[in-house]
């Protein structure tokens, strides 16, 4: 086995996802600390641009472009993936915990008998092996963890869970033409796309979030304008998504998604525990409610006390300000 | 038909969880429930029993003693027989153990169709389902919101994927994990709290098991817990001054750009 640092980028309308510049990154540190090399691995089907975009961060890029990539499936992508780290042997595979990670890395892990840390939020990366930092029971615990590294382990992060660094000198791409096996046992019968054009929010930097003190599903519209403003994502609690007022892909908390943005807004939303802890690792949290004792603030950076319809237009004016200034 | 359920029993989101002083274990407050997808995933084979009628409902945990409980909960919402690996003494922070051994009671027992939750509340890992297909050598379908036995051993799923959904055939037997929106779980009725009380829930010990996988012994953990900490606090909250919500919203700007650096 190598000493060699593998990530494996995640595409969306064939470029590179910002996770997985936050995965390079992270990963060239510690190919360095290794005294090893960075490896990018780009699977899919019309990805060669997106290659170049990660060469500049990876000493190596393994590019495998094959049209019977151009769907993710795990027995497609799973057959590639195996026979690559088969025949490159890194001690340590990166993945993001997406919806594609989840289902790719532990299916690869288990047919490779590779230790798997999933769901991480960071790494320590002094001393011989690595060291990885996994929330638990909702972030009320963090626990670190020592893969051992005698043979290869895939570790899957959250996005947001690393500084994205300056791109470097760009490296070799290295075409692989690996077999491509789908299992017959799978078949698409049809794939629709919420094709919105914006950013996943997992992986936004600015998120509002709107519970049941919004009131009614119209009044989302001044959140999503918020958003769009900001280049971020609009997101709700539980009771919002009960109430059908968006769809659950929107929904923030332990049953909905873990989000960790630079800045969280959260408008009329009560700050339940269930809430809390699939954003309480945001950077920075601000709450806007007209109720002082609201348990929010109690987990806020910055709190407003008012009505929520009050604040809002203000909030939007002043953020397009700043916006302007920049 | 045989439907196994892979069941978790994890602390509820309200217990106290206390570190100890060497920071080297957890103890948790004795408030346990059924892992809120596993939900889904028991009350998706009772439907299926339901609409197919002759359909066993296995449910299994790899767990120590106390998930007889949540054991007991699946059975008075309708599964038919629970049975407990117990975990006592044995590896359980390495999925790929965990997993193996999940596989080996599922060879053992016999399935056409496996459901597991989405991910466990404790460890938010969404490791087992795919891994313990993969041991199978079976398909597996992660996040479904929908599924249907078709004839002919095969199942329409519906899946959500990034950015959008996928709708399958996949061929039994199968494994599936279970996402929001795929039913809304039943609330045991008091016949089924009673029928459960009486229900002898067998308990295995891993050894008992024939497992072809790989090994399961503590030495072949891969993953090594090193310590447990609390997690950082944050300051207290700075609710802005200000006489009206635009000058509150000003100050609130003003911080989040010179002080946060954030805007
Ligand atoms: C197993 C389980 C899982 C769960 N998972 C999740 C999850 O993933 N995500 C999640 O969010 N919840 C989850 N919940 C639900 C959670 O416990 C809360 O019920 C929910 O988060 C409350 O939503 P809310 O804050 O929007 O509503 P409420 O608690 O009703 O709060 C509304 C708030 O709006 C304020 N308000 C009202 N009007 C105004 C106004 N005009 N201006 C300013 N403020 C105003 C009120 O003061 C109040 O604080 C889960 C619950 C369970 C049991
Ligand atoms: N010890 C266990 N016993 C039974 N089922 C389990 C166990 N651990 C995980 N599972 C199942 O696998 C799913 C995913 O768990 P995890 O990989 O821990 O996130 C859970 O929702 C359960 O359905």
């Amino acid at each position: 086995m190598t000493r060699d640092v593998f990530v494996v980028v995640e595409c969306k309308d064939s470029k590179p996802r910002k996770a997985s510049f936050e995965l390079l990154s992270i990963g060239r540190e510690m190919a360095s600390r290794f005294s090893s090399t960075l490896f990018a691995v780009v699977l899919g089907s019309g990805l060669t641009d997106a290659a170049d975009a990660v060469a500049s961060y990876a000493g190596k890029t393994i590019l495998v472009d094959n049209a019977s990539l151009a769907e993710y499936g795990w027995d497609t992508y799973g057959s590639v993936l195996e026979s690559i780290l088969k025949k490159y042997e890194p001690m340590v595979v990166l993945g993001t915990s997406s919806v594609t990670g989840k289902d790719l890395f532990p299916r690869v892990a288990a047919r490779l008998a590779a230790a798997m840390v999933s769901d991480a939020v960071g790494v320590d990366i002094a001393g011989e092996g690595v060291k990885i930092r996994k929330p638990l029971y909702g972030g009320k615990v963090i626990s670190w963890l020592a893969p051992k590294t005698d043979s290869t382990v895939i570790v899957t992060f959250r996005p947001n869970s690393f500084a994205v660094a300056d791109a470097g000198e760009k490296g070799e791409i290295i075409e692989e033409t690996a077999a491509v096996a789908g299992n017959p046992a799978m078949k698409t019968l049809s794939l629709e796309r919420k094709t919105s054009g914006k950013v996943d929010l997992q992986e936004a930097d600015f998120i509002i979030c709107g519970g049941r003190g919004m009131k009614a599903a119209e009044n989302f519209a001044m959140l999503d304008e918020i958003a769009d403003l900001m280049g971020g994502r609009t997101g709700a609690s539980r009771t919002v998504i009960d109430s059908k007022w968006r769809d659950y892909e929107d929904q923030i908390g332990k049953s909905g998604r873990t989000v960790s943005p630079k800045l969280y807004i959260g408008c009329g939303l009560s700050g339940a525990l269930h809430h809390i802890m699939g954003m309480d690792t945001s950077k920075v949290i601000v709450a806007i409610n007209k109720d002082p004792n609201a348990p929010i603030f109690q987990y806020a950076d910055y709190g407003i006390v008012d009505d929520v319809f009050a604040v809002l237009p203000a909030l939007k004016d002043e953020l397009k300000k700043t916006r302007e200034e920049t | 038909m045989k439907v196994l359920v892979f069941m978790k029993q994890v602390a509820d989101t309200e217990a106290r969880i206390i570190i100890s002083s060497d920071q080297k274990s957890l103890e948790v407050e004795n408030k346990y429930v059924v892992n809120f997808f596993d939900e889904f995933a028991v009350e998706e084979a009772i439907r299926i029993k339901e609409a197919l009628k002759d359909v066993e409902i296995t449910v299994c945990a790899f767990a120590p003693q106390r998930a007889v409980e949540a054991l007991r909960t699946t059975i008075a919402m309708g599964a038919d027989r629970a049975f407990l690996i117990d975990s006592t003494n044995r590896e359980t922070d390495d999925p790929l153990i965990v997993s193996r051994v999940l596989a080996g009671f599922a060879r053992k027992d016999g399935f056409d169709v496996i459901l597991c939750g989405r991910q466990a509340m404790d460890d938010e890992s969404a490791n087992v389902g795919p891994m313990v297909a993969e041991f199978l050598g079976i398909p597996h379908v992660s996040q479904v919101t929908k599924l249907s036995i078709a004839g002919g051993g095969k199942a329409e799923v519906e899946s959500e994927i990034e950015g959008g959904m996928r709708t399958s055939e996949v061929s039994l037997p199968a494994l599936f994990t279970c996402q929001k929106g795929l039913n809304e779980p039943r609330v045991p009725l008091i016949t089924g709290v009673m029928k459960a009380m009486k229900t002898q829930i067998d308990v295995l010990d891993p050894a008992s098991i024939e497992i072809p996988f790989g090994p399961i012994g503590k030495e072949a953990s891969k993953i090594t817990v090193l310590s447990y900490e609390a997690p950082a606090g944050r300051p207290s909250v700075r609710i802005m001054d200000g006489a009206s919500p635009e000058e509150k919203v000003q100050n609130l700007v003003r911080a989040l750009k010179d002080e946060a650096k954030v805007l």
